[in-house]
Parts: C-alpha cells; sequence; structure tokens
C-alpha cells in the first residue's frame, strides 16, 4: 500500500471516530447522494455512479457538486470502491466504524 | 512484479516518518506531560507517565504498517531509550523491553488476523476504530506482563503504564482527529 494510501486509511480511521462521537457533518448534498446510495442499496449490492446520478434524490444536484459529494463520502468512510480496478462501483459501508 | 509499497526507499520513508513522530510524541511526553503530572501527583509511587502518546504511535504503526512497524520504530525507540537510560539502554533488560515494546503490536493484529479478526487496513472497507483502539488495549496488556516479567517491575507500575497506554493511544487518536478535521474545514 503506496505512503499517500496508508495516510488516507488513518484519515478513514479518525473519520470513522469522529463520526462516532457525533462530530462529523455532512452537506445537503453529501446527504442526498447518501440516501440515494442508501436507498439503492436495499436492492444492490454494488452501486453505480450512473444509477446514484438516475436517482430522484439527486436529479437536482449538479454534476460537478455531485462528483464532488461522492468523493467526500468516500473519504470520510459512507461508500467505498469496489475495487481499486473498478471506478463507478461503490459499497455502502457498515456505519459500526 | 515487485510490490512497490515493500521497497527500500519506501521502508526509508516509512522509518522516517514513524520514528519521526514517536520521538516527537516521546519527547512532549518526557518533557511536558510527565513534569506537569509529577507536579499534580507528586505522591504518585511510579514514574510511569499516566497519559503515554507513545503507545499510541506503536499502535497505529503496527495497524498501518505491520511487521515493517518493527523496523520503522526501531531509530526512534532506541533514541527514546537512549534518552531515558544513557547507556544502559543497550544492557540486556532494556534491550529486551525495546524488542517487546517494537514487535507486540504487530504480532497481536497478525495474530487477530490469523484468528479470523483482520483489521488491517484495506482500501475496501471502513476501518474500525474501536477494534484498534480494542487491540491497543490488549497490546498494552500484554507489553505489560512482558516487561515486568522480564524487568521485575511491581504492580504499581504495570497498572501506571496500563493507564498510560490507554489514554496515550485515545488522546493520540483525538489529536489526530481533529488536525485531520480542520484540515478538512480549512480546505473545504
Amino acid at each position: 500500500m503506496p505512503e499517500i494510501s496508508k495516510l488516507a486509511e488513518l484519515r478513514k480511521l479518525l473519520l470513522g471516530m469522529e463520526r462516532a462521537m457525533g462530530l462529523q457533518e455532512l452537506s445537503s448534498a453529501e446527504r442526498d447522494v447518501f440516501y440515494a446510495a442508501s436507498d439503492i442499496a436495499e436492492f444492490e449490492e454494488k452501486i453505480q455512479t450512473t444509477g446514484l446520478m438516475n436517482h430522484t434524490l439527486v436529479t437536482d444536484i449538479s454534476r460537478p457538486t455531485f462528483f464532488r459529494a461522492l468523493k467526500s463520502l468516500v473519504e470520510k468512510g459512507y461508500l467505498s470502491h469496489c475495487s481499486k480496478r473498478t471506478r463507478g462501483l461503490y459499497v455502502l459501508n457498515r456505519r459500526d466504524g | 512484479m515487485a510490490d512497490p509499497s515493500h521497497s527500500v526507499p519506501q521502508l526509508l520513508i516509512e522509518t522516517l516518518a514513524a520514528s519521526g513522530v514517536y520521538l516527537l510524541a516521546f519527547f512532549v511526553t518526557i518533557l511536558v506531560i510527565s513534569p506537569v503530572q509529577h507536579s499534580f501527583f507528586s505522591e504518585f509511587p511510579s514514574r510511569a507517565s499516566l497519559l503515554f502518546l507513545p503507545h499510541g504511535v506503536r499502535v497505529l504503526a503496527a495497524w498501518l504498517l505491520g511487521w515493517r512497524s518493527t523496523v520503522a520504530l526501531l531509530p526512534g525507540i532506541l533514541i527514546g531509550s537512549v534518552f531515558v537510560y544513557g547507556g544502559d539502554a543497550f544492557g540486556p533488560g532494556q534491550l529486551v523491553a525495546s524488542t517487546i515494546a517494537l514487535t507486540v503490536g504487530p504480532a497481536t493484529f497478525h495474530a487477530l488476523a490469523l484468528a479470523g479478526y483482520d483489521i488491517f487496513p484495506r482500501p475496501d472497507r471502513s476501518p474500525c476504530w474501536a477494534c484498534v483502539m480494542a487491540t491497543g488495549v490488549a497490546i498494552s496488556i500484554l507489553n505489560g506482563v512482558l516487561i515486568n516479567a522480564a524487568l521485575g517491575s511491581g504492580p504499581v507500575d504495570y497498572f501506571a503504564f496500563l493507564i498510560g497506554d490507554v489514554s496515550g493511544l485515545f488522546f493520540l487518536m483525538l489529536i489526530l482527529m481533529f488536525v485531520f478535521r480542520s484540515m478538512r474545514l480549512r480546505d473545504s
């Protein structure tokens, strides 16, 4: 795992702590994308970016804001990439971290 | 193809980062926290720090690097030991204590992984901070038992080390959490 990934993993670990302490806040766009992802995850294990973009909760969000929110949700540990090689596929993380 | 994360330059970077952070935590503990503690709790029978931040660095390094943390932390732990014990740092007792401090962390994380509780970081899942914290407590207990067995220190020291390690890990994680949080809020 490269150095930058280790730093990212450390940040993810401490974001979990921040979330458990109730200190982490989500923007309205991040909340909408997260709720949309949770909705899709009820039926599908892997969440496709295209499916997420077409969800009714996020259709009003502009494309750049959507991708910023998606990136932020990954950084905050709410969503994860399915694998390093497969872009555009995400899984919802369990909320026990 | 060889994994670039296992290269020698990578190990040098890890060593500089891990030992550098370890020494920073060590000197803050020895030069700032301990004198304050001793001025407030002068009757406390042990000289052990009740807030030992370097334990947090050892646990987080072992979680992030696995066995590589033994190499990455070696210079930091040796320099810290020489600062406190001088030439005695290379005596058999202190060398055993340093070896225990270096190896118990990664050994515990790897033993847990072998037992089916793999909490090492992976890109496809969220790390569990409470699991890392709990493992840090287990590492402290194992460290204390082994070091006390090797050096023959008393039960007061054992409990003082345990309190210092656990509070040190928690406060280091708390400090890092607020540092990362302030960086994120500043960037947004």
